[in-house]
């Protein structure tokens, strides 16, 4: 293994320092404290939305029974590759939106002891590159691999470039992965999964993990085997995927890489240790009206345990992931690969002058509001946190914002224009194979124009998958 | 509260379907700029959404406030140095307040001229349009107002108004979609269609109300310098503004103030700034090397404090939407701007400003110059890209 001096390697690698961002300070942070959640009192989903471009066939139908790992629906677009329950039970409904496109396949699980489809344990380092692929696929866990450019799972037997984990979360409100993957109160091993999934990865492609260069210097990821680890240090988006393969090995026209969650990595890894399909993760329950933020153990796609919100909260959005670059889920399931959920307060609210107050409260990136000095302060965390658009929609017109915001060799407002006019040479030339939605979140929530520069971000990235 | 109520109770009427349907546009700039308004991320509560939740507390209306506050203590000194222009001219013997309110009253048409004519047309293209009314005009309508002479006949101000913003503003699409800078345009309209109102010197003093004596002639320096004359103004009255010229743009030390807060608020690029008074300094400094004639040896910052070239620099070469839009960009831009205001100024014998040309020029070439800096980012890339393919190979 071509890590065995792993240690001087570790500590004698340079940091990367990211010196354009933002960090929004909110506050409700999980607590390092897990809650075991039983799977047989909640219901499950899984959701073809939670994926770009799937288009899906139905496998089962209404009142069939399944196992935890049998297939529920694949997509037509990359057969062969099917979406699993994640637990055992019946299948209880089979949610239609508009021109019944299919948006939810939902398990009720069995009372009683979960029970889960079985594959005969494969040990990485001894299996070749084939039948680990043929264990992923069947099992389900292959649709937890990202490709980038596009951010769509990945077609059986492709090879990507490199394989790139981020360790850690540097968006707001963020989870802390090293205390979810050496949790090992409920007997999971996670932090051997960890190390199990990387030696599956690795298998395909070499693996990039990053890390804090701050907090994770002496965390047991940082001794992870099999992989390369970069430290990064800086602000928000320093912690995103798309940041770090930008200052580690870019992507170029034509090529591939595949990014996995780092709980992903670890279910991937339980799977190849133990031979069972177990889709069982830590999520953290988080934001300012909470009233006890922590995490919860529980599995994938399960509907909402009901949270506990402080006296007077009003309203809340429930968001899956991010709060920059989540979806919403109000009432719903939880997404795929999800690691947080926060509760952000609705700001549908009128604010009487609001363009000229001083106000000393509400965040902002820029220096037109008096807090906007003071949101790296600790005031930052006691400031009002609301999903308001604080303003109408502008063409774009204020220049220099997103450079500040972005850590990549992009010019953010060209890119986001091209994709507007929607000229692909101009956009490739410009960087689009490099950014997923989510790199240019940051550019979104401070556009003083209120521009909805994601969805014109992956509608480009859409089009030009269709075209290719 | 009961403007709310009002509000809420209309809204019916104005929205689609209604009584006033078709003053829908107007009504929401009237209720957004009493009220921010309600809407989140996503369009409506409970939606299925995914994109950024949040959102920064700015928005444009706070933007172009923030340039009309910064525009404030140069209209401020502005309105007091019509008075004392006037008062200094015809030897008259008035107070602090009677020079500002002899200003006032001389300003006041000038702005409610400009803002009217040019809010008007906004909100009928708006209706037309179907589209919101867009805030751009109230820093607009307000820089119009203070770079024209106070003696400017007020019927031209409003066609000057009214050709900026059709022609310089909406033929593109409206408010971020042009590529000149609409006061400007108004000024330039101005100074080519009505040569003789715009410049000379019998333009620059206000002449008090129901006088009827001599009109009393004030020159401005640059004026001065164009016909050959020696500076009457002194460095430090140039400075302070104390002297004739365009109504608010003649003290630098107040359109310092207003820099200060556009550059602590972030809302102009101080990359603009710098390097037009870079380029102004360095083209200055190379007529002084030649010294051809007594105005290229005249001190360099000179032309800092004479004319448009300070409210110039801070108020117009500054709009984002007409200025080059990459940071390298602006380095270029600005630095071509100062260069060529001095150098119109010292070498064209037509005009003696060249503030105002030098901007709209270099914002007919802004996007041409974002144009090359971003094509080095895409050489780089495709360079990237051919080493890639070739490494694999």
């Amino acid at each position: 293994m071509k890590n065995s001096t792993l240690y001087n390697i570790v500590h004698n690698s340079k940091t990367i320092k990211i010196r354009k961002g933002l960090d929004i300070p909110i506050p409700g942070t999980a607590e390092r404290h897990v809650t075991l959640l039983r799977p047989d009192g909640y219901t499950y989903a899984v959701k073809p939305t939670d994926y770009v471009g799937v288009a899906p066939r139905l496998l089962v139908a209404e009142g069939d029974n399944v196992l935890a790992g049998s297939p529920l629906f694949e997509d037509k677009n990359n057969p062969g590759v099917p979406f699993v329950s994640p637990v055992s039970g019946t299948v209880k409904a089979i949610m239609r939106g508009e021109k019944r496109t299919l948006l939810a396949v939902v398990v009720e699980p069995n009372e009683g002891m979960q029970k889960s489809r079985c594959f005969d344990p494969v040990d990485p380092s001894d299996s070749d590159k084939d039948t680990i692929a043929k264990t992923l696929v069947e099992s389900g866990l292959w649709n937890l691999l990202r490709q980038r450019p596009f951010g769509i799972v990945p077609r059986p037997g492709s090879c990507p470039k490199a394989v790139f984990i981020s360790g850690f979360d540097s968006s707001p409100l963020p989870v802390d992965y090293d205390f979810i993957l050496k949790n090992d109160f409920t007997l999971r091993k996670s932090h051997e999964d960890f190390q199990w999934g990387i030696n599956v990865l690795a298998r395909f492609a070499p693996v990039h993990l990053s890390l804090n260069g701050k907090t994770q210097r002496d965390s047991f990821l940082a001794s992870v085997a099999n992989a390369d680890i970069h430290f990064f240090e800086g602000p928000h988006p320093a912690g995103l995927v798309g940041t770090q393969i930008a200052h580690i090995d870019p992507i170029n026209k034509g090529e591939t890489l595949w990014t996995v969650n780092a709980q992903d990595v670890a279910i991937i890894g339980r799977l190849f240790r133990t031979g069972n399909y177990n889709p069982e993760r830590i999520v953290a329950f988080c934001g300012p009206d909470v009233d006890k933020p922590e995490y919860y153990s529980l599995i994938s796609g399960a509907d909402l345990p009901t949270i506990v919100l402080k006296n007077g909260s009003g309203k809340q959005r429930i968001i899956c992931c991010d709060v920059l670059s989540g979806v919403s889920i109000n009432g719903g399931f939880l997404s795929a690969s999800c690691d947080k959920v926060c509760y952000i307060p609705e700001g549908d609210y009128y604010d009487f002058m609001g363009w000229l107050r001083p106000n000393f409260r509400k965040f902002s990136f820029s220096r037109t509001f008096i807090s906007g000095f003071f949101k790296n302060s600790k005031l930052g965390a006691k400031m009002q946190y609301d999903t308001g658009r604080h303003g109408s929609q502008r063409p774009l017109f204020v220049t220099g914002e997103f450079e500040k915001l972005v850590p990549l060799d992009i010019y953010p407002m060209q890119l986001i224009k091209a994709c507007i006019v929607g000229d692909i040479d101009l956009m490739e030339e410009l960087g689009i194979y490099e950014v997923e939605p989510e790199d240019l979140a940051l550019c979104e929530f401070a556009d003083t124009s209120k521009t909805e520069i994601q969805a014109i971000v992956r509608n480009a990235l859409e089009k030009i998958r269709k075209e290719s | 509260m009961f403007l709310r109520d009002f509000f809420d109770k209309n809204k019916a009427d104005f929205s689609k379907g209604g009584r006033f349907e078709k003053l829908s546009s107007t009504f929401e700039a009237f209720e957004s700029f009493a009220f921010t308004p309600n809407t989140v991320t996503g369009g409506r509560v409970g939606s299925c959404y995914r994109g950024c939740h949040l959102r920064d507390a700015v928005d444009l209306k706070r933007t172009i406030i923030m340039v009309v506050i910064a525009l404030m203590p140069a209209l401020l000194f502005g309105m007091w140095n019509i008075g004392h222009q006037t008062a200094l001219s015809y030897g008259l013997d008035w107070g602090f307040w009677h020079q500002f309110w002899f200003g006032f009253l001389r300003m006041l048409p000038i702005i409610v001229v400009s803002y009217v004519v040019g809010l008007a047309i906004e909100f009928l293209f708006a209706e037309i349009r179907h589209e919101e009314v867009s805030e751009g005009f109230i820093g607009t309508g307000l820089i119009i107002s203070m770079i024209v002479p106070v003696t400017v006949p007020l019927w031209q101000l409003a066609l000057a108004v009214a050709f900026a913003v059709v022609i310089g503003k909406e033929v593109f699409g409206g408010s971020g979609y042009n590529f000149l800078n609409p006061a400007l345009v108004a000024r330039a309209f101005l100074f080519f269609s009505y040569p003789s109102h715009m410049s000379g010197d019998s333009v620059w003093v206000a002449t008090p109300f129901h006088f009827s004596g001599d009109i009393v002639t004030g020159a401005t320096p640059l004026g001065q310098l164009m016909a050959g004359q020696s500076l009457s103004a002194s460095p430090l009255d140039m400075f302070l503004g104390t002297i004739a010229g365009s109504t608010c743009e003649t003290s630098v030390v107040a359109i310092l103030l207003g820099a200060l807060l556009l550059l602590v608020t972030g809302i102009a690029s101080w990359r603009i700034m710098l390097s037009v008074v870079i380029g102004g300094g360095a083209m200055g400094l190379l007529f002084n090397a030649i010294g051809a004639n007594e105005y290229m040896d005249m001190p360099f910052y000179y032309h800092y404090l004479m004319g448009g070239f300070a409210f110039g620099c801070v108020f117009m070469a500054t709009d984002p939407v007409t200025a080059a839009q990459t940071n390298t960009g602006k380095w270029i831009y600005g630095f071509l701007i100062g260069a060529f205001a001095v150098l119109l100024r010292v070498l064209n014998p037509a005009y003696p400003e060249g503030m105002m040309l030098a901007i709209l020029l270099m914002n007919c070439f802004a996007p041409l110059i974002d144009h090359c800096v971003v094509a080095a980012n895409r050489n780089r890339r495709k360079k990237r890209w051919l080493a890639a393919e070739r490494r694999t190979i």
